[in-house]
């Protein structure tokens, strides 16, 4: 089995920032830097010879205490050519990435999960919200550094509780406490 | 409340009153599809034919207007916890709740930064129904538990919450 | 009015005097317990949103019901008057007309005035 097509491309065009990083389930792997993945992508996507039209997914990792400590993976497939290909991009905290949004349309509701459980900040999306947890939600819970069962409040008295390190919090009050979703009772 | 509710004694004819009224109550028990996660699944299953529950005169209805129990099938998430309390809400009285699965009564395996540990902590419960799904004969068993329940409330009689608890 | 129209009368007295019953009987069984939460409009649970809730409501909606009900009150007084037509001769003939004009004068100042666009 030679080196697929990508590969050779790749290295063509992008070799000096562009770094082949191994080989696992039948999916090569390249590191990229984020000044770089926008352009990778979009080359990726147009080139007639590849053709990588859909992006399976976008994923954030918390790589504490490594630094740098975040990482972006793009998970692309070639529905023509059946071949697939990740991307990873690491990005320092605070994680700030160029939005492949430009590329492929799906990337909208990944980056926007990305943003909601890691807080990485995509520039140029045009709606980057949370899309899991409601919009008052302080924290991103998938970080190292986020309690599994999260902060103490009257929906879970298992969480634990909260310190003026861990939070910003406002105000005492329980009902005004931003950990619960906000409705007017 | 009502007109005449809960102001006479516990008499024969009073409570042979209240047994009728109980026995139209329990005999016409609408739910509410509240169906959230999996343990919807196993209600539907429930509602089907093989484990049939129109025979207890159980119809499922899609409003809480017309509903008089809520079944809250699945896990109840933080963000979902005010629209599961203003359902609650909307429903007319005499309404009951039934809390269809493990993740409904204590959160389940969830014991997590988006799941409420038990839907006890946002609206009033009446009967719990355990299991991950509950089987369709579990939760067969939780509706005939909640008809007794009905069977034996005071609606005309005077309620008396102490006496309740002992008996 | 005939005798034997008698039972049709039971029949009517019985059943409104059955519904009554019953739902008097129910008014003074059934709980009664109104608050803010429960009196809410119905939606699914979530805040009310869209033009409805807020108020911003279509008026095109009202002022289409409003011309139907006028013509159709119009369209209801032709049918006594063709059934009529031969008693009433030529006179009633021009007189019916007389009226459809006074309606149609109504029926352009409607249309001149944008009362039939949909598009606001």
């Amino acid at each position: 089995m030679g080196v697929p097509l990508y590969c050779t491309k790749i290295a063509k065009r992008f070799g000096r920032e562009v770094e082949h990083e191994g080989h696992s389930h039948g999916m090569h792997v390249f590191a990229a830097p984020p000044s770089v993945v926008v352009d990778l992508c979009r080359f990726l996507k147009d080139d007639p010879e590849l053709r990588f039209n859909f992006l399976s997914d976008i994923c954030g990792v918390d790589r504490y205490p490594q630094t740098p400590r975040f990482e972006v993976v793009y998970h692309l497939y070639s529905i023509p050519l059946k071949w697939r290909l990740r991307i990873k991009c690491r990005v320092d905290d605070p994680p700030r990435v160029s939005s492949v949004v430009g590329v492929w349309k799906t990337a909208n509701w990944h980056e926007r999960e990305a943003y909601d459980m890691y807080g990485i900040v995509f520039d140029g999306h045009p709606d980057l919200r949370r899309i899991y947890m409601w919009e008052e939600f302080e924290g991103y819970p998938m970080r190292k550094d986020f309690p599994l069962r999260g902060y103490k409040d009257t929906y879970n008295p298992f969480g634990e509780e909260k310190t003026e390190t861990s939070s910003s919090s406002l105000s005492d009050d329980q009902d005004n406490n931003s950990s619960q979703p906000g409705e007017k009772r | 409340m009502g007109i005449l509710e809960n102001r006479f004694p516990d008499n024969v004819f009073f409570s042979t009153a209240d047994s009728i009224i109980n026995w139209s109550r329990k005999s016409a028990l609408w739910p509410e599809t509240f169906g959230i996660a999996c343990c919807a699944i196993e209600m539907i299953a429930t509602g089907c034919s093989r484990y049939d529950l129109d025979r207890f005169g159980i119809v499922f209805r899609p409003s809480p207007r017309q509903s008089d129990v809520m079944v809250i099938a699945g896990t109840v998430t933080k963000k979902f916890a005010p629209v599961v309390r203003r359902l609650y809400d909307q429903m007319p009285e005499p309404r009951w709740v039934i809390a269809m699965g493990t993740c409904a009564i204590t959160g389940g395996v969830y014991n997590t930064y988006a799941v409420v540990q038990g839907s006890e902590l946002v609206v009033p419960v009446d009967v719990h129904v355990p299991g991950c799904p509950p089987r369709p004969e579990a939760l067969m068993h939780g509706f005939l538990l909640l008809q007794e329940k009905i069977q034996k409330s005071h609606v005309l009689r005077r309620h008396d919450p102490e006496s309740a608890m002992a008996g | 009015m005939p005798i034997e129209y008698l039972p049709v009368f039971l029949m009517v007295g019985a059943v409104s005097i059955l519904a009554l019953a019953i739902l008097f009987v129910s008014k003074l069984l059934r709980p009664s317990n109104p608050y803010f939460e429960k009196n809410r409009p119905y939606e699914c649970g979530v805040d009310p949103w869209g033009q409805a809730a807020v108020g911003l409501f279509k008026v095109q909606y009202f002022l289409i019901a409003i011309l139907f009900v006028i013509f159709d009150v119009e369209a209801m007084f032709l049918f006594p008057w063709a059934v009529v037509l031969d008693e009433i001769g030529l006179f009633g003939y021009i007189e019916m007309f007389v009226f459809i004009f006074l309606l149609l004068v109504g029926f352009a100042y409607a249309w001149a005035k944008g009362a039939l666009e949909w598009e606001s």
